[in-house]
């Protein structure tokens, strides 16, 4: 393991400012959310997540798809440098593999060129993550539900530990440990380093509650679509869709043209299953028309369908969600109340 | 990198209202550039994003066969603001397209059986283009037999090809309305009760395509005549954006309309409690 000292810091940032385009969290107003630096000052990583995930980095909230005139369309091909993330923590790291699996290609057709999202793989595929241990996790945070934790390094290119303002790294991929290999301003860390930053891990695995078993729960929501469980567990929703903004994992979009005269842009833009606009069609028929029947398709893909089409949950545990609700909405309590709900009776399904 | 949310410039090259009332208008449209029309290659049953600049885009089956080469041929009824921009189009005018996306319907299983096409209203895009595709390839497949249906006569599509399948022996066509109107000589009554009047052979694969309550309804008669699931196939349509798997408002369970379908058999829709 390598080490930076406290006032090599900034040195580091700089190193990187030369190669790559950093993000990091920075503070807006109470809060920070990840934004392109130019100077390591902007930086402030804190103990634990941002209050919003890196999600937009690599998938803006609004991002221009190409822009037309009367003459045809037309794509910005400027060349960027990589990008190099800074101060990510490990319930974003896995999140942002999670949306690699959606944009990167299709599971139906891997191979097939027209399924892989241009605009994804060209800030993504050469991309860095520093991936830095939660020394205090929140009481919101459930990634321990997934078999992570606050000192998971899954997922990193380099994880990083900071233990009284100093850095200790560790390269996990291939392309971390070849990054921290050409860098100058690293040390080795020493045993007392190790023994700190173990001390550390110790004490932020204390703060997690204890987790719920949710090995059944793809089973079993394979058998409640019909169970009027939905209905109480969906019933306090206001389907503001505020969950799945600020969702590290949520990736549905609109995609929508802005001009006049001819000349303008096609965006694409966050959306959400939440709004009933969302599935709505010009004839008026609506197949989602219900809040009970959005509520349960996000749950539904969050933890079966995305687990039968790539093998996890789409959620990491990182409670931004129960944070932001206005009605107290909790997703854990959604889940604990699909695991505890006792099926009376079997229902047909009604195809 | 191939980008998929490009659209190739197509020139609309014919319009035709399919009903008095012109709500219904089928476009011809040819590549304006050759690379583009020697790319696109594609089945029966797949469909378009339909790009209006400045509007947006609708997704559309495609209505021609790919045996009518260097045309593509869509059907759009006049509902919201992007089919209300394409029904303003005027010959010569350049729109743009995206596709072909999704699957098709399964023209090669089809070969040697016999197959029975089920359509209702305007939906019957994709399955013109499958029957032309199947009569071009005429001696491939066993008996084919039609049941399209529409609440009146003005609202059949592909009326002056509809008189010359109803003139052929190799095909059996069977047009119905909903309620009867001076000088319709053909079937009146839903789609769902002429089939069973039809009842075509349970060994046939049937291929259902219309409004959701059309399918809802032909379904159990199909299978009371003794169909097997896997040999019923449909389309489905949601509102598909980019129809390349990624925006998310086409799932139906855990599949996506627009890459894991259109096509579905019911094998696979069964246990899916969203589909209809």
């Amino acid at each position: 393991m390598l080490k930076v000292k406290k006032d090599k810091i900034n040195g580091l940032i700089g190193e990187f400012l030369k190669d790559y385009l950093v993000f990091a969290p920075v503070k807006d107003g109470s809060r920070s959310k990840f934004k392109k630096i130019t100077d390591p000052a902007e930086i402030s990583t804190g103990t634990v997540k941002s209050e919003r995930s890196p999600k937009d980095v690599f998938f803006p909230q609004s991002e221009v798809l190409f822009e037309y005139d009367t003459n045809g369309v037309r794509i910005s091909d400027n060349e960027e440098k990589p990008y190099l993330l800074w101060g990510v923590r490990n319930c974003d790291t896995k999140s942002i593999r999670m949306l690699d699996k959606v944009f990167g290609n299709a599971h139906q057709a891997p191979d097939k060129d027209m399924y892989k999202d241009p605009y994804w793989k060209k800030k993504y595929d050469t991309s860095v993550i520093f991936n830095f241990a939660c020394t205090a996790p929140l009481s919101t945070c459930f990634c321990n539900w997934f078999g992570g934790g606050p000192f998971d390094e899954t997922g990193s290119d380099v994880f990083v530990v900071e233990t009284d303002g100093d850095l200790i790294l560790k390269g996990v991929s291939e392309k971390g440990k070849a990054l921290l290999e050409k860098l100058s301003v690293t040390i080795e860390a020493e045993k007392k380093d190790e023994e700190l930053a173990e001390t550390a891990k110790k004490k932020a695995e204390e703060m997690m509650s204890k987790p719920t078993d949710i090995s059944n729960l793809f089973e079993k929501l394979s058998t409640v679509w019909n169970e009027p469980v939905w209905q109480k567990l969906a019933a306090k929703c206001v389907n503001c869709g505020a969950c799945a903004f600020i969702c590290p994992t949520c990736h549905c979009f609109d995609v929508s043209d802005e001009g006049k005269n001819g000349r303008g842009k096609r965006v694409r833009l966050w959306d959400s299953c939440m709004f009933p606009i969302f599935t709505m069609e010009a004839s008026g028929h609506n197949p989602r028309g219900n809040s009970t029947q959005r509520v349960k398709q996000r749950v539904m893909h969050k933890f079966n369908y995305f687990m039968e089409n790539y093998g996890s949950h789409l959620c990491t545990g990182c409670g931004r969600c129960i944070v932001v609700c206005p009605v107290n909405f909790d997703i854990r309590e959604v889940i604990k109340g699909i695991l505890d709900h006792k099926i009376k009776e079997k229902v047909q399904a009604d195809v | 990198m191939c980008n998929g949310y490009l659209p190739i410039q197509m020139k609309v090259e014919k319009i035709l209202a399919e009903n008095p009332d012109k709500t219904l208008k089928t476009f011809d449209l040819s590549f304006v550039n050759e690379k583009d029309r020697d790319e696109f290659s594609y089945m029966p049953g797949q469909f378009c994003e339909f790009s209006m600049l400045g509007k947006g885009e609708s997704p559309f089956g495609i209505a021609s066969s790919p045996t009518e080469k260097d045309i593509l041929k869509f059907t759009v009824n006049r509902t919201g603001s992007v089919t209300k921009e394409i029904h303003y189009l005027q010959p010569g005018d350049i729109v743009g397209i995206r596709g072909p996306l999704g699957n098709w319907y399964p023209v090669e299983k089809f070969k040697g059986a016999d197959v029975v096409i089920i359509g209702g209203g305007f939906a019957f895009t994709t399955l013109r283009s499958m029957l032309v595709y199947m009569l071009e390839h005429r001696s491939d497949y066993g008996m084919i037999t039609v049941i399209y249906g529409a609440r009146n006569p003005d609202l059949l599509i592909y009326k002056d090809e509809l008189k010359e399948w109803d003139k052929r022996d190799d095909l059996f066509l069977h047009l119905t309305i909903d309620k009867s109107v001076e000088g319709w000589t053909k079937h009146c009554g839903f789609v769902p009760t002429i089939t069973k009047e039809v009842a075509p052979d349970p060994n046939s694969w049937a291929v259902v395509c219309g409004p959701p309550i059309m399918i809802k309804f032909t379904l159990p008669v199909l299978k009371e005549l003794g169909f097997a699931d896997d040999k019923i196939y449909t389309s489905l349509e949601r509102r598909m954006k980019c129809g390349i798997g990624k925006c998310g408002r086409c799932g139906i369970g855990s599949k996506y309309v627009c890459i894991d379908g259109p096509v579905f058999s019911f094998e696979e829709l069964k246990n899916i409690p969203e589909a209809f």
